[in-house]
C-alpha cells in the first residue's frame, strides 16, 4: 500500500493536509494499542514528509496491473426507497 | 394373476407420477380402473387426480384446478377430506382469499384443515391489505390485525427510513402464518438502514418456500453486490430501481476484470470494454477518462488491438500525465526487451513534460530530479550498444537532435538529477553507475560530488583511489587528509596512509629523488601499523633502494641485514629486493642469483617464503613479482613438502601462482588444499576452476559454480562473490545452478586429479551436470576457445567498438592481436613493466598463430 492511502491523502495533498491525516490516524491507530499499524503510518508520514521519497512514492503508485474495480473503490451503490410496489411485483410473480 | 397384474399396472401409473408425467399417469389411471374397479384401483385414480391438480395450481390454471377438484370431490365423495388440502392451495393461489380463509372461522375446524390454510397462507398471500381487509374474517381477528400491522409496517420500510423501535411488530408471534412477513420487514429495514449484516440475518430466518422468501434473492444481490444474472425480471427490476446503475457499473467493471485476468479472447475483452465504459458514463461519468486511460494501458501491456481498444471504448483516452505514468510502469513491468525499458523512459520523459505542464512538480525542481534518477535506474543494465543503436535509430527515423534523447542515456539522466537536487543519494547512485560501466568518468563524478557535498568520505575516498592510480601520491595524500579529518576511524581511511605513503616512496624511487623517498619512508616509520608483521622488511626494502640510489653500499648493506633478518633468511630477502626494484622500476637492482645457489634448507623453505612475501604484498598492495626460475623451484619443493604449510600459507601460495601465471603449480597447490578437507574445500576448488587451462570450459565452470555453492553454505560471501565474478567473466552466460548432491560429485571427482590436465580430454566429464546450458554464439564459443570454423560471417563490429572504446587499432592488425597486445599491455603496466621490457617478453614467448577468417580477409 502506497503512503497516500495509508494515510487516506491525495497525491497533491499539501503538507497541512499530510499531517492532518497523520495525527487523525495517529489518533485511530496509537502505538500503544496497534504498534504495527503505527509503524505504518509513521512509515508513510516519513515518506510523504520527505520530497523525495514522496515524489518516488507517487511515480511508483501508478499499477496498471491493478483490478480496475479499484478505481471505483469508493464508489458504493446506492439503497434508494421505491415505495412498496415494485417489492410486490416480485412477491406476486412466483 | 388378476392381482399381479393391478399390482403391474399400479406400479406403471405410479412411476408415471414420479416422473412428473401427470396428465399420462392420470389417463392410465382412468383406465386402470375401468378394467378392475376395485378399491385400491380408486384410491391411485384420486391419487393422480390429486397430482394432476397440483400440478394445474402449480401452472396457474387455478380455474382448471377448481373445476377438476369439483368434478372429483361429486364423483368421489370419499375423496372429499384428502382433497381439502388442494382446495385451500387453489382458492389460495386464484386469490379467492374469502374461500381459503372462511373456514378459519369456524371453531371446530380439524387442526388438519386449519394448518394446510395457514400453510397456504404462508406460501401464497402476498396481498397483505387484501387480507387485512378480507370481509370473511371479523375485523378483530388476529389475522386481519397481523396483516394490517405488517402491511404498514411493509409500506413504511420501502418508502423511507423508520426507526428500529417503531417496528417491534409484538402481535405477530412465530408461529402466525405471517412470521415470515415480519422477518422481512426487518430486513428491508436493515438494508436501508445499511446494517448488512443484520439484514442477512432477517433474511436467513424468512422460512423457505414462504411468500416473502421470493424476495430474498434480489436483497442479497444487493447487499453482495454480486451479478444478478439468475434473477428473475421483476427482481432485476427492483434492484435496478433501488441500486442504480451503479451496481452495474460494478458487474460491469468485474466482468472486465475477470476478462484480463482470465486472458479471455479479444473480442470477448472489447465487448466487455464496451459494457463497462457505458456503465461507467452513466453511473459515474467523472471516472470515464480514468477507466478509459487504465483500459488502453493494460490493452497495451496484453498486446490488444489499440484500434479495436479505441472503438470499444468510444474515443482514445485521454493522455495527459496521469496517463503517461501508468502507461511508463505498464513498460517496465512488461519488460521482456531492454527496448521496452528505453520506451518506458521515452514514455517517463513525456511524462514530464506532461507534468510540468500540469503543475504536478516544477521543471526544474528536486521532483524532476527524483524521476531522472528512477529512469536512470530503470535503463541502468542496458547494455551500451544496445543505446547506441536506438538512439541511432531515433535520429534517423524522427531526425532528433542527440541532446533531445537524453533520456536513453544513463549518464546524462543521472547529471540532470544531481543538478537539479544535489544529494549523497543522487551522486552515489551515479558514481556507482559510472563506475561499472564508465570507470574513467568516475574521477569526475568524484569531483562533481565532492565540490557540492564536500564532507562526504565516499567522493574523497574514490578521489584518493584515482590519484593513487595515476601515480599522484602527494594528490591522494591530500585526499586522505581531508578523508582523516571527516572519518578518521573509517577501515579504508586508516589502511590508506601506509600504502600511499610506501607508493609515493616507490614513485620517488623510480625518479630517482631518494631524498624525497625517505620522507615518505620517515613518515611510515612513524605510522605504528608500519611495525606489524613483515611490513618493517618492505620499508627496509625500500630504504635499500633509496641507499642503492645514493651509490651508499654500507647503508645498502645495513638494509639487506635487516630485511634478512626480518625475513629470517637470504631467500626472503633475496626474492624481496627483487621484487621492490622492480616495482620501482630499478632495473640495476633486479640482480638475482641463481636459485640452485640457495642453501638446501632455503631451498626446502621456499614454498613458505614464497607465500610469506605473497601475504606481505598483498598487504602493502604492491605487485609481487617472482623470477620463473624460483617459481619453478619453488613448485618443485612444493610436492616435498606441502603437507608442512598451513592453510593460509597454501592460500598465498596459490594466489602467487596464479599471479605467475604457473597454472601447473597453482593446480598442484588446489590438490594439497582439497586433500584438508572442510572448511577449506571451497576455497581450493575455486583456485581448480582459475588454474584450469582455458580449453577446459566445462570443467572450469564446474568447479567454480560448486565453489560459490560451497561458499555460500559456508558463509564465505567473499569467496562466493568471486566464484561468481569469475563465472560471469569470461563465461558470460555460463551461471549454473548446481544441487548438493552434484556439488559433492564434482568434489569427489576432482580430488581424484592430483594431476595437472596436458591434454584437452583429461580430467572428468561433466557434460551430465552442465548438459545444454551452454551459449552457443560465437563470442562465448570463441571465449571458451572452441574451433570457430563456419562463423567466419558473424559481424563482430560492435564488439570491437565496445572492447577498444577511445583506443585506436591499426587497420591492419586482427582484432585477435589486438586483444592480446591490449591484455599484455594492461599486466605490463600493472607489473611496473617498461615497453622495452614488454615488446622483449612479447617477442620471446610468441604470439599466438590463430587469425580468425575474417582477419585473414582484412
Amino acid at each position: 500500500m502506497h503512503a497516500t492511502e495509508v494515510l487516506g491523502v491525495t497525491e497533491s495533498a499539501s503538507d497541512e493536509e499530510i499531517r492532518a491525516a497523520y495525527l487523525k490516524r495517529v489518533k485511530e491507530h496509537p502505538p500503544d494499542r496497534s504498534p504495527e499499524e503505527f509503524e505504518r503510518i509513521r512509515d508513510a508520514y516519513e515518506t510523504l514528509r520527505d520530497p523525495r521519497r514522496r515524489m518516488r512514492d507517487m511515480l511508483l503508485a501508478a499499477d496498471p496491473s491493478a483490478p480496475f474495480t479499484s478505481l471505483f473503490a469508493g464508489l458504493e451503490p446506492e439503497r434508494r426507497f421505491v415505495g412498496p410496489n415494485p417489492w410486490l411485483e416480485v412477491l406476486k410473480k412466483k | 394373476v388378476h392381482q399381479e397384474t393391478f399390482a403391474a399396472a399400479e406400479t406403471r401409473v405410479r412411476q408415471l407420477i414420479a416422473n412428473a408425467r401427470h396428465k399420462t399417469a392420470l389417463d392410465q389411471a382412468k383406465e386402470v380402473h375401468k378394467a378392475y374397479r376395485s378399491g385400491a384401483s380408486e384410491a391411485l385414480l384420486i391419487d393422480a387426480y390429486a397430482e394432476r391438480i397440483r400440478d394445474l395450481i402449480r401452472q396457474n390454471l387455478t380455474v382448471e384446478a377448481n373445476s377438476l377438484l369439483d368434478l372429483v370431490r361429486e364423483r368421489y365423495p370419499s375423496a372429499v377430506d384428502r382433497l381439502t388440502g388442494l382446495a385451500v392451495s387453489a382458492a389460495a393461489r386464484a386469490g379467492r382469499l374469502e374461500q381459503l380463509v372462511g373456514p378459519l372461522n369456524n371453531a371446530l375446524l380439524p387442526a388438519e384443515h386449519r394448518a394446510a390454510i395457514e400453510l397456504a397462507i404462508q406460501e401464497q398471500v402476498t396481498d397483505l391489505a387484501a387480507l387485512a381487509g378480507c370481509p370473511v374474517l371479523p375485523p378483530e381477528h388476529a389475522l386481519r390485525q397481523a396483516a394490517a400491522s405488517l402491511q404498514r409496517a411493509f409500506e413504511a420500510v420501502t418508502s423511507g427510513p423508520v426507526p428500529e423501535e417503531a417496528l417491534t411488530l409484538a402481535e405477530i408471534s412465530r408461529r402466525s402464518p405471517l412470521a415470515p412477513w415480519k422477518m422481512l420487514v426487518w430486513a428491508i429495514a436493515s438494508f436501508y438502514r445499511r446494517d448488512d449484516e443484520a439484514c442477512l440475518r432477517y433474511l436467513d430466518a424468512v422460512k423457505t418456500g414462504s411468500a416473502p422468501a421470493r424476495l430474498a434473492p434480489a436483497l442479497r444481490c444487493m447487499l453482495d453486490g454480486k451479478a444478478g444474472g439468475q434473477l428473475s425480471a421483476p427482481s432485476a427490476e427492483l434492484v435496478s430501481r433501488i441500486s442504480g446503475d451503479a451496481l452495474t457499473l460494478k458487474h460491469s467493471i468485474e466482468e472486465l476484470d475477470r476478462a484480463f485476468e482470465q486472458g479471455e479472447h479479444e473480442r470477448r475483452i472489447m465487448d466487455t470494454i464496451r459494457s463497462a465504459v457505458q456503465a461507467c458514463r452513466r453511473s459515474a461519468p467523472e471516472q470515464v477518462e480514468r477507466l478509459k486511460q487504465h483500459i488502453s494501458v493494460r490493452s497495451a501491456m496484453e498486446r490488444l488491438d489499440v484500434d479495436k481498444t479505441r472503438g470499444a471504448m468510444g474515443a482514445p483516452s485521454r493522455h495527459d500525465a496521469y496517463f503517461y505514468r501508468l502507461f511508463a510502469r505498464g513498460m517496465e513491468q512488461e519488460a521482456g526487451h531492454p527496448s521496452d525499458l528505453i520506451a518506458a523512459c521515452s514514455t517517463w520523459n513525456d511524462f514530464r513534460l506532461k507534468a510540468v505542464e500540469e503543475g504536478w512538480f516544477t521543471a526544474n525542481g528536486p521532483a524532476a530530479a527524483t524521476l531522472y534518477l528512477h529512469m536512470a535506474k530503470v535503463l541502468r543494465d542496458i547494455p551500451e550498444r544496445t543505446i547506441r543503436s536506438f538512439e541511432k535509430a531515433a535520429r534517423k527515423g524522427n531526425g532528433q537532435p542527440i541532446d533531445d534523447l537524453f533520456f536513453m542515456r544513463p549518464e546524462k539522466l543521472y547529471e540532470r538529477a544531481c543538478v537539479l537536487d544535489p544529494h549523497s543519494e543522487a551522486f552515489s547512485e551515479w558514481m556507482e553507475w559510472t563506475r561499472t560501466r564508465h570507470g574513467s568518468q568516475a574521477e569526475r563524478v568524484a569531483e562533481a560530488w565532492h565540490k557540492i557535498c564536500p564532507h562526504d568520505i565516499e567522493p574523497i575516498l574514490s578521489l584518493m583511489a584515482a590519484s593513487e592510480q595515476r601515480g599522484s601520491f602527494p594528490k591522494a595524500l591530500a585526499y586522505l587528509v581531508k578523508a582523516e579529518r571527516i572519518d578518521g576511524v573509517n577501515p579504508e581511511v586508516r589502511r590508506a596512509r601506509l600504502r600511499l605513503l610506501a607508493g609515493n616512496a616507490i614513485r620517488c624511487i623510480q625518479r630517482k629523488k631518494p631524498a624525497l623517498a625517505d620522507q615518505s619512508l620517515d613518515e611510515i616509520s612513524e605510522l605504528p601499523q608500519s611495525r606489524e608483521g613483515d611490513r618493517p622488511a618492505f620499508v627496509a626494502a625500500l630504504r635499500y633502494m633509496t641507499a642503492a640510489l645514493r651509490e651508499d653500499l654500507a647503508g645498502a648493506q645495513k638494509r639487506r641485514a635487516e630485511i634478512e633478518q626480518f625475513l629470517e633468511g637470504c631467500a626472503g630477502a633475496t626474492l624481496l629486493i627483487f621484487a621492490v626494484a622492480a616495482a620501482c622500476k630499478r632495473r640495476e637492482l633486479r640482480t638475482l642469483e641463481s636459485v640452485q645457489n640457495l642453501a638446501e634448507s632455503e631451498r626446502a623453505a621456499l614454498p613458505a617464503t614464497l607465500a610469506r612475501l605473497t601475504a606481505l604484498a598483498k598487504d602493502v598492495q604492491f605487485n609481487m613479482q617472482v623470477p620463473p626460475s624460483w617459481m619453478a623451484e619453488g613448485a618443485e619443493q612444493f610436492r616435498r613438502t606441502h603437507r608442512t604449510l598451513g592453510l593460509s600459507q597454501l592460500r598465498m601460495l596459490g594466489e602467487a601462482a596464479l599471479q605467475a601465471n604457473e597454472p601447473g603449480f597453482a593446480y598442484a597447490i588446489s590438490t594439497a588444499g582439497l586433500e584438508r578437507g572442510n572448511p577449506a574445500e571451497a576455497e581450493f576448488l575455486f583456485l581448480r576452476a582459475q588454474s584450469l587451462p582455458a580449453t577446459h570450459f566445462e570443467r572450469r565452470m564446474v568447479c567454480a559454480a560448486a565453489a560459490a555453492k560451497l561458499a555460500r553454505q559456508l558463509s564465505q560471501q567473499d569467496l562466493a562473490g568471486k566464484a561468481v565474478d569469475f563465472l560471469r567473466g569470461p563465461f558470460k552466460d555460463g551461471s549454473i545452478e548446481l544441487t548438493p548432491a552434484q556439488v559433492g560429485e564434482i568434489l569427489q571427482k576432482e580430488k581424484k586429479q592430483p594431476v595437472f590436465p596436458k591434454s584437452n580430454r583429461q580430467g572428468p566429464n561433466y557434460r551430465s551436470i552442465v548438459g545444454d546450458r551452454l551459449c552457443q554464439c560465437p563470442d562465448c564459443r570463441r571465449d571458451r576457445g572452441e574451433e570457430m570454423e563456419g562463423l567466419d560471417d558473424f559481424d563482430c563490429e560492435l564488439e570491437q567498438d565496445e572492447e577498444f572504446a577511445g583506443l585506436e587499432i591499426p587497420e591492419d592488425m586482427p582484432l585477435e592481436i589486438a586483444e592480446l597486445l591490449l591484455q599484455e599491455t594492461v599486466r605490463a603496466v600493472a607489473n611496473g613493466e617498461s615497453v622495452e621490457e614488454l615488446l622483449a617478453r612479447l617477442g620471446g614467448e610468441g604470439l599466438p598463430q590463430t587469425r580468425s577468417r575474417k582477419s585473414r580477409r582484412k
